[in-house]
């Protein structure tokens, strides 16, 4: 993989002047920008045929740093958001720049329902099993006994799955990396943008502030050790126990089909009104 | 101004008839509300439409005393005859109705299975009746509207039961 | 242009269907929405003949999703609406905050039935008057146009989308299950006579990248249209006229809200309408709007006969309000009755706005039924 200059990607991306961003030292939230700007820049695409939308929290920010349209929306609304924008407008390209606490809480009802409809647009998806904007209570996502402040002695609850929530609900392309597997994540950000139809790329990333700190993981570096311990490859889990695969993240690539995408069901649909109605042309 | 209250139950094709009256008052250029009431059955329920007619600028959203009320049921009837004014007109099903007031009416149901071939045709038969018996709007009116509103295919039924409630009524 | 129903003529429909057609007839071409009734008519015409009409027609998982998406299509330029009834309307007024903070046009229609909660859904209210001004949280002002007829839903419709257009806002329309569901004759004109008002867009880049500066000195700043090569950044946060989140600077928060509350307060001239029924002479004033109103024309003709001076202000438009009107006529009468089907919203408006000049009274109902006239007489006398 050729890696062009951060200096350039910076420069043609970023809105300097909105700059810096509220990202705290060691956020993963920079990394996975950078991989899907890079990821843009190798497709090629123009900048004026994207927009970007996000809901709320920490990653919901990123729209406004990037020299693009767009949309920062309300709390877990952003794909609802995206629906309207993708079907009014089916020449944008949509990417959906989301938090887990977004995408499977508050917005848990939009997300699943926009992948049902096979909404073309790209979900990059940052998991840190924590809300950290608001200063680390426990996400859907975190795993059991992880500590937050709205479960000081330990998660008691089950996690939710993203990704293969998002299987279940018919996407067309979802995978999941960690920070650390930054090329395996910037191809699959490339295939993803490239799938007409629902995409996502889950990744889990660090929040030493809001998330480390209380799991005695201060660091950056210390949260992606983690990872590397709790992070299972898809080929090596298919041969694990559900015993063996307790409190483990599985990464790799889950889905890749092609099912029609909404826009383009909705084309055939008007075709096919035209012609019960005697409207063709 | 002309207040026609059509009661009946669920299935019977009231609002139908409401809908259509209405529409042939619009034709005309008749100003005309249509408002129906029924209750959470589709079948079976109590069913009214309510039409008003008038020449002046219409303000009025409800029948408050009908001059007109066609009762196709019982259960119509029973629940909307003390909306009828004193003097008004009461035309009932003879067959389905019993009613102690004034009254003039044919048995629509019967006349729709065995002259028009089809019970579902009453409310056409009921509203061929009203209108021979009222005047409130031209036979031609009703035609036209029937044309626009019934299910395509179903025109010519629906029309030949509005001419034999029309005919019944010319008597 | 080819439209899926008849127009420059007459037709007999529904007040729901006619706020379908009227939406397509002012170059509505996006819709999303939720089934609940006694709304779901709308959303059924559109469905009809959005995909005929090259528009989008999409059911949404939940009215949060409806009001979402039709903002998100509002800014690739397309104009767009949703409707519903309290339920779904309190569901919506997260996002109708987040329309009136980014200054999205859109029109959301709210079908009232009797509440709170699921209440009675088969029958009419006017009871979400003081949600639809003030339900959205924080500082703000919003248009909230009141149809009384099917006619009125059908003309209101196509004002509703020319104010939102022209003052770059959500506006409400705000019917009732009565006027949605009954059928009268609306004349339909011929859609090269509808004015149609088309939101400004920037006329360079450098407009375009402040989406949110007063360009024009009216305090509507000129819409980016997404995929035009503006790279518009729209924020729900407090932001300043670049669009750049500002959430702690006490005079950017100040100087946008007051622009986008000032914009539509400082145009009630425009925005305002109202009818007055034998008001100039009259010892009694009834205010009344909606259908509530069309009783009130009858009750005020009635006492008229009886001779008792009575007149009606019957208001087409219940936010903005004139609260100065209604003083000059409470100078002018001994007493104001207020007929709406709720248990007083309007009412403590034309309070307020009467200031002690005269007395002011409210004539409430509830329960589904419209006031009839003798409801109204009974008082007044």
């Amino acid at each position: 993989m050729y890696l062009e200059s951060s200096y350039k990607i910076r420069d043609k991306y970023l809105r300097t002047d909105m700059l810096p961003t509220m990202f705290c030292p060691g956020c993963g939230i920079g990394s996975v920008l950078q991989f899907t700007l890079r990821s843009i820049e190798e497709l090629g695409w123009k900048q004026d045929e994207v927009v970007w939308v996000s809901g709320i929290g920490c990653s919901s920010r990123v729209p406004g740093y990037v020299n693009f349209d767009g949309l920062h929306t309300t709390h877990g609304r952003a794909l609802a958001f995206a629906t309207g924008i993708k079907m009014a407008n089916p020449d944008l390209k949509v990417v959906v720049f989301a938090g887990d606490g977004d995408m499977s809480a508050i917005g848990g009802n939009h997300f699943i329902h926009a992948i049902r409809r096979n909404l073309d647009v790209t979900v990059i998806l940052i998991n840190n099993f924590t809300y950290g904007m608001t200063g680390g209570q426990v996400a859907p996502t975190a795993l059991k006994g992880l500590k937050g402040t709205t479960a000081p002695y330990g998660n008691f609850e089950n996690p939710f799955d993203i990704s293969q929530l998002a299987v279940a609900a018919g996407a067309n392309y979802v995978a999941r990396w960690s920070v650390f597997n930054y090329v395996q994540g910037m191809n699959s950000i490339k295939k993803a943008l490239q799938k007409k139809g629902f995409s996502l790329v889950e990744f889990l990333s660090p929040c030493p502030v809001s998330f480390g700190r209380r799991n005695r993981m201060k660091t950056a570096p210390e949260l992606i050790r983690w990872y590397q311990k709790i992070t299972v490859p898809i080929s090596k889990a298919k041969k694990m126990s559900p015993e063996e695969l307790e409190g483990k993240v599985i990464i790799g690539e889950f889905v890749d089909r092609d099912r029609p995408s909404l826009d383009e069901e909705y084309e055939r649909y008007k075709e096919r009104a035209k012609k019960l109605m005697g409207w063709e042309e | 101004m002309t207040q026609i209250r059509i009661a009946g139950f669920g299935g019977q094709g009231v609002i139908l008839a409401g809908v259509i009256l209405g529409e042939a008052a619009a034709i005309e250029g008749l100003n005309v509300l249509q408002t129906q009431d029924y209750g959470s059955q589709s079948r079976g329920g109590h069913s009214v439409a309510d039409v008003i007619i008038s020449r002046e600028p219409l303000y009025d959203v409800m029948v408050t005393k009908a001059d007109v009320l066609m009762a196709m049921s019982q259960i119509g009837y029973n629940g909307a005859i003390d909306s009828l004014r004193e003097g008004g007109t009461l035309i009932i099903d003879t067959d389905l109705v019993k009613s102690d007031r004034e009254f003039i009416g044919a048995p629509f149901t019967r006349l729709a299975e065995e002259k028009v071939g089809l019970a579902l045709t009453v409310n056409m038969v009921a509203l061929g009746y009203l209108v021979a018996k009222t005047g409130i709007v031209k036979k031609e009116s009703v035609e036209e509207a029937i044309r626009r509103r019934v299910p395509r295919g179903t025109e010519e039924i629906n029309l030949k039961a509005f001419r034999i409630g029309y005919e019944e009524g010319a008597k | 242009m080819r439209y899926p129903f008849s127009v420059g003529r007459s037709d007999f429909i529904q007040g729901d269907e006619a706020i379908a057609r009227a939406a397509i007839l002012a170059g509505c071409r996006f819709y999303a929405g939720y089934p609940i009734t006694p709304a779901s008519e709308i959303f059924e015409a559109m469905a009809l003949y959005m995909p005929l009409v090259d528009g989008v027609s999409i059911q949404m998982e939940d009215e949060l999703g409806s009001i979402a998406a039709v903002i998100g299509a509002s800014w690739t330029g397309a104009k767009a609406m949703t409707a519903t009834s309290g339920p779904g309307f309190s569901l919506m007024m997260e996002n109708l905050g987040y329309a009136v903070m980014t200054e999205t046009p859109m029109v959301v229609v709210d079908v009232q039935r009797g509440g709170p909660s699921t209440g009675q859904p088969t029958l009419a209210a006017q009871g979400d008057v003081m949600q639809a001004i003030w339900g959205t949280h924080g500082d703000h002002s919003i248009i909230v146009l009141t149809p009384a007829t099917v006619q009125e839903a059908f003309d209101m419709t196509i004002r509703a989308f020319n104010l939102a257009e022209k003052y770059r806002t959500p506006v409400v329309l705000l019917t009732d299950g009565e006027v949605g569901h009954m059928r009268e004759r609306v004349n339909i004109p011929d859609p090269d006579e509808i004015e149609r008002i088309y939101r400004k867009i920037p006329k360079s880049k450098e407009q375009g990248k402040y989406p949110f500066r007063d360009w024009d000195g009216d305090g509507v700043p000129p819409m980016p249209v997404f995929g035009r090569g503006y790279r518009a950044y729209i924020t729900g946060l407090t932001h300043d006229e670049r669009g750049k989140p500002k959430t702690v600077e006490a005079e950017i928060h100040e100087s946008l809200i007051r622009r986008i509350v000032d914009k539509i307060e400082k145009n009630k001239k425009d925005i305002i309408d109202y009818e007055t029924f034998d008001l100039d002479d009259a010892d009694v004033a009834i205010v009344s709007y909606g259908i509530a109103s069309r009783s009130a024309i009858r009750a005020v003709k009635i006492l008229r006969k009886e001779g008792i001076k009575a007149g009606l202000l019957k208001l087409n438009v219940v936010w903005p309000f004139d609260f100065e009107m209604i003083e000059r006529i409470a100078e002018r009468v001994n007493r104001i009755y207020v007929a709406e089907m709720n248990l007083g919203q309007v009412y403590h408006l034309v309070k307020e706005g009467a200031n002690g000049k005269a007395e002011v009274e409210l004539i409430p109902k509830i329960g589904g039924e419209v006031h009839t006239p003798k409801d109204i007489i009974e008082r007044v006398r």
